[in-house]
């Protein structure tokens, strides 16, 4: 492609999200992806071993709206509409099968043998949670101000209509949102039901993927994050998995004009007079273009590919405050198929306590003994999530650390599925430090960095960065930081304050792909802005 | 019993300079100040006039030690200087000095000291307040080492006509060549030393930096050159003086850095104190407070620095009203004073001083757009006998006293 508008720096699904929504509206886009294929974590990976990894994610899917707008359907993608099961396996060696649904009887049949009362109040909670998760997509969507000065227009009518948007749940509701998002998953959950079976299972999603603990507080926030994200408790699939979502996505953008070019990774963002002139390739290859769209993380993308030099002091030191502290680990086992698992997704989350303290071991360097797992199966093939996998561990390296934590995972597994061990053909370990491999550290200066990266689950995962299949999410947790204002760097030649580099912008942790995409393409002014139609992604509420 | 107290902790003691055991046993009044946590003699006489005089007509021998001092060294060194100050530092020679101030990301001041270029990948930012966190700060991603060396660091100042001829007695090399803004090694008593030509009194003067150690040995040997000359040790009172005179303004009198400042209005940018020629909007690449100093040079800054000379004449109607002569202060005066245009405040004098060498009553003024034009008719308030009243006063070009020997 000759003279693209717009570079995309990282071809995973936010990435292309984002290239396919700016190809559509008339901007030459071009996606650049360091490694061979395009998906991001999606796709898979290849680690440093040689040994190849299939895609990380149990299931991907992307919010209705996207699909719709970008026509993915016509572009081979289905998502399941079934509600699937959330299955908790519990110490007894029973299974809690929960569907996040208000009216779903055998769910409610399950919960009556743990509580009556507890069953009782399952479709109010079911209710609540998809109203909550419905505020949260809009607060999601709308676009925060820019602290201190916020600018009446701009700033103010967003957040008031977000704030119209709380008070029309009603008093009673809109009280228990607020509350619940500063809540521990503990607290949450005990409000609402006694039994500590479901309790546990339910937190078990609270702190999937963020290194907090069932009694952190914000893990409340979390629970209903991640229940927007997947629909409820448990991971939808779509067709083909996450490789036909990366599918999908690479033909919308190519269908729209925009071009992906692999084995192309970009090893500096250039910028001059804080504007952004381009990218040079790590072959040296200078490409411009007015604007880039990075999918790296915001301190990666700062730090690493434009450089603390070219970036104003303050702005410097809140990036480099940013959390960053990865405690996720994957297995990917094949099995001969009498793996005995069940459908769904699968948590080993027994008790709030067992949580906690899978959680503690983090505050130590450590590895969970007893691990918080997540399962998920794709025929013979069974997904391992591993909370927690400490990635700075104390005494210790991920190095000579694998073998326990693979001991750890499938001994914890076959604990309660004792057919397990027998159907096991080979098992793939990721560690967190080949997690950070494939999200991609910065190569290019290692040493100029106090301390190492870490890819942070707690907000990667928010962001839909590493762990979310969700692209559309952006990180509530940075916003207060230095978000203020990567979130304005979208609109080149923007005049609201001095964005720190212009023609900047984020598609991946640091911004919010299909928001932003749109307000760039209505800036463009073609096509004409017209409204969203933002439906919500969550289940009508039926409680 | 001995008792615990805060006061004899030897943190809240002001250290002494490397230069105490000297000037401690010459400054007979016990006029101490305090300068950067150290003792600092504010005069040596109960009067200023003999140093001030010596400043201006021999040679003054001034203790300027507690400047904070930092060496910045390594492949980015000069990268980092380019980044922190407005000034275009890779323009720098090995043995140039530059004065500049600078700013945070808004463009407003946080401290201003010289930058010495002593190597190729060696600096010197001396500053009046630490910033050490600042510098580190902006020194991520580059491979630079900053040294804090104020406690190792002994500097004398030299300043005066005669300065040069004393330094030519002390000093190994003839220190003739040493232009204006220049430094060179060279050595005094066997003693390595750099000296710069640069000052704090716009006369002819210099600085002389040197290892901590060797103080004494050159402080005597400095006095024993000078001795013909008239060198006189001098405290920072008659320096506060001198400096007025020659327009130089200092941090926390004159201007606020922008990291103290309660309020936005208290901050100051290069432009608005007179700096605007120690900002290069020309050079390369980023530097802290771009943005908002190139949206201040094209829009034009609300504030200026600029010199006020109040009028013989009407200061004399003043007194006279109550039958007194005028009375002008024996020390510059650190205090705002208001500056009015008709009925109406648009300035204030941060300092002002009695300047001997003049003849006159200056002072250092803020003033709004557009009253600091040069030949503008302003009032300033004087106290007379208890009574405020406004006499009149004309706004000046800064420097008041630039004589020919400065650069010569």
């Amino acid at each position: 492609m000759t003279n693209p508008d717009i570079l995309i720096v990282g071809a995973g699904h936010n990435g292309l999200v984002a290239a396919a929504y700016l190809a559509k509206a008339g901007k030459k886009v071009l996606v650049l992806e360091q490694r061979a294929t395009a998906g991001g974590q999606l796709a898979g990976a290849t680690l440093a071993s040689g040994a190849t990894v299939p895609g990380l994610h149990p299931a991907g899917q992307l919010r209705p709206a996207i699909v719709k707008e970008l026509d993915l359907a016509r572009h081979g993608l289905t998502t399941s509409a079934a509600d699937a099961p959330y299955v908790s396996a519990l110490p007894d060696g029973g299974l809690l099968r929960l569907v996040s649904s208000a009216n779903d009887t055998a769910t409610i049949e399950a919960i009556r043998r743990l509580s009556p009362r507890d069953a009782g109040r399952w479709p109010e909670f079911v209710g609540f949670m998809n109203r909550a998760a419905a505020f949260l997509d809009a607060a999601y969507s709308t676009n925060m101000p820019r602290l201190p000065r916020i600018e009446l227009r701009a700033d103010g009518l967003p957040l008031a209509s977000l704030a119209l948007q709380l008070r029309r749940m009603g008093g009673k509701d809109m009280f228990r949102v607020m509350r619940s998002l500063s809540m521990s998953a503990v607290e949450l959950t005990e409000e609402w039901f006694e039994s500590e079976t479901l309790n546990a299972a339910i937190a078990g999603v609270a702190i999937h993927g963020v290194t907090l603990g069932s009694m952190s507080a914000g893990t409340g926030f979390t629970l209903i994050h991640n229940w927007l994200n997947r629909g409820g408790l448990a991971h939808r699939t779509s067709t083909g998995g996450p490789q036909g979502l990366t599918e999908a996505l690479v033909k919308a953008v190519l269908a729209n004009g925009g071009e992906i070019r692999t084995g192309a990774g970009v090893a500096q963002i250039l910028v001059e007079h804080q504007r952004v002139l381009g990218v040079r390739l790590e072959s040296g290859e200078e490409i411009k273009a007015s604007t880039v769209v990075s999918e790296a993380d915001p301190r990666r993308t700062l730090l690493g590919l434009v450089g603390a030099p070219e970036l104003p002091p303050e702005f410097v030191w809140q990036t480099q405050s940013i959390r960053m502290r990865g405690s996720v680990a994957k297995l990917i086992v094949r099995t001969d198929g009498r793996h005995g698992l069940p459908d769904g997704t699968v948590a080993i989350a027994p008790t709030l306590r067992y949580l906690e303290r899978a959680y503690d071991s983090t505050k130590y360097g450590e590895m969970s003994q007893d691990p918080y797992l997540e399962v998920t199966t794709l025929g013979a093939d069974v997904m391992v999530h591993f909370q927690f996998a400490t990635y700075a561990l104390r005494n210790a390296d991920w190095g000579s650390m694998r073998p326990e934590l693979e001991k750890r995972a499938l001994d914890t597994l076959a604990l309660h599925f004792p057919a397990f061990k027998g159907s096991i053909q080979s098992v793939q370990s990721i560690t967190p430090v080949d997690l950070e491999q494939i999200v991609g550290p910065d190569r290019r200066r290692p040493q100029s960095r106090p301390a190492d990266p870490r890819p942070d689950f707690l907000h990667a995962a928010v962001a839909g960065l590493v762990e979310s299949p969700h692209p559309d999410r952006r990180p509530v947790s940075l916003r207060f930081g230095p978000a203020w204002r990567w979130r304005h760097q979208w609109h080149p030649g923007s005049q609201r304050g001095a964005p720190v580099a212009e023609g900047l912008a984020f598609c991946g942790l640091g911004g919010a792909t299909r928001c932003e995409a749109k307000r760039h393409a209505a800036a463009a002014r073609w096509p004409p802005p017209r409204p969203t139609t933002d439906s919500s992604r969550a289940p009508p509420a039926s409680g | 019993m001995p008792e615990l107290s805060t006061a004899h902790h030897p943190l809240y003691q002001l250290r002494r300079t490397p230069f105490h055991a000297r000037t401690s046993q010459l400054c007979l009044p016990h006029n101490w100040r305090r300068w950067g946590g150290c003792l600092a003699v504010g005069s040596y006489d109960l009067g200023l006039d003999r140093e001030y005089w010596a400043i201006r007509n021999h040679a003054a021998l001034i203790d300027i030690s507690p400047l904070i001092k930092y060496e910045i060294s390594g492949r980015d060194a000069a990268r980092l200087l380019h980044r922190l100050t407005p000034r275009d530092i890779h323009r720098m020679q090995v043995g140039q000095v530059y004065y500049t101030g600078w700013c945070d990301d808004d463009g407003k001041l946080l401290d201003d000291g010289t930058v010495t270029r002593i190597g190729e990948q060696s600096f010197r930012l001396t500053a009046a307040e630490p910033q050490y966190r600042w510098l580190a700060m902006n020194a991520v991603g580059m491979q630079v080492q900053v040294t804090e060396l104020t406690e190792q660091m002994a500097a004398l100042s030299l300043q005066g006509p005669k300065s040069r001829t004393i330094l030519n007695l002390a000093c190994e090399q003839p220190v003739d060549a040493l232009k204006y803004f220049r430094m060179a090694f060279n050595r005094i008593a066997g003693k390595a030393v750099s000296v710069s030509r640069t000052g704090y009194t716009g006369d002819l003067g210099y600085e002389i930096w040197m290892d901590a150690a060797d103080a004494l040995v050159i402080w005597d040997a400095l006095m024993t050159a000078g001795h013909d000359y008239g060198i006189t040790p001098t405290g920072i009172l008659a320096m506060d003086m001198a400096r007025v005179e020659a327009g130089l303004f200092m941090l926390d009198v004159d201007y606020t850095s922008a990291s103290h400042a309660w309020i936005p209005g208290q901050r100051s940018s290069p432009y608005e104190m007179g700096l605007g020629w120690t900002v290069n909007l020309d050079k390369q690449g980023y530097f802290v407070g771009r943005r908002a100093l190139e949206r201040e040079h094209r829009e034009g800054s609300s504030w200026q620095l600029a010199g006020l000379e109040i009028d013989w004449e009407g200061l004399e109607r003043q007194y006279a009203a109550v039958g007194m002569p005028p009375q002008v202060p024996g020390s510059a005066v650190r205090g705002s004073i208001p500056v009015y245009a008709g009925p109406r405040q648009v300035g204030y004098a941060s300092t002002s001083t009695w300047s001997p060498v003049l003849k006159k009553y200056i002072a250092l003024v803020h003033l709004q757009q557009p009253y600091f034009t040069p030949g503008t008719k302003v009032e300033i308030e004087v106290t007379v006998e208890h009574h405020r009243r406004k006499s009149p006063a004309t706004v000046v070009t800064l420097p008041f006293y630039d004589p020919e020997w400065k650069k010569k």
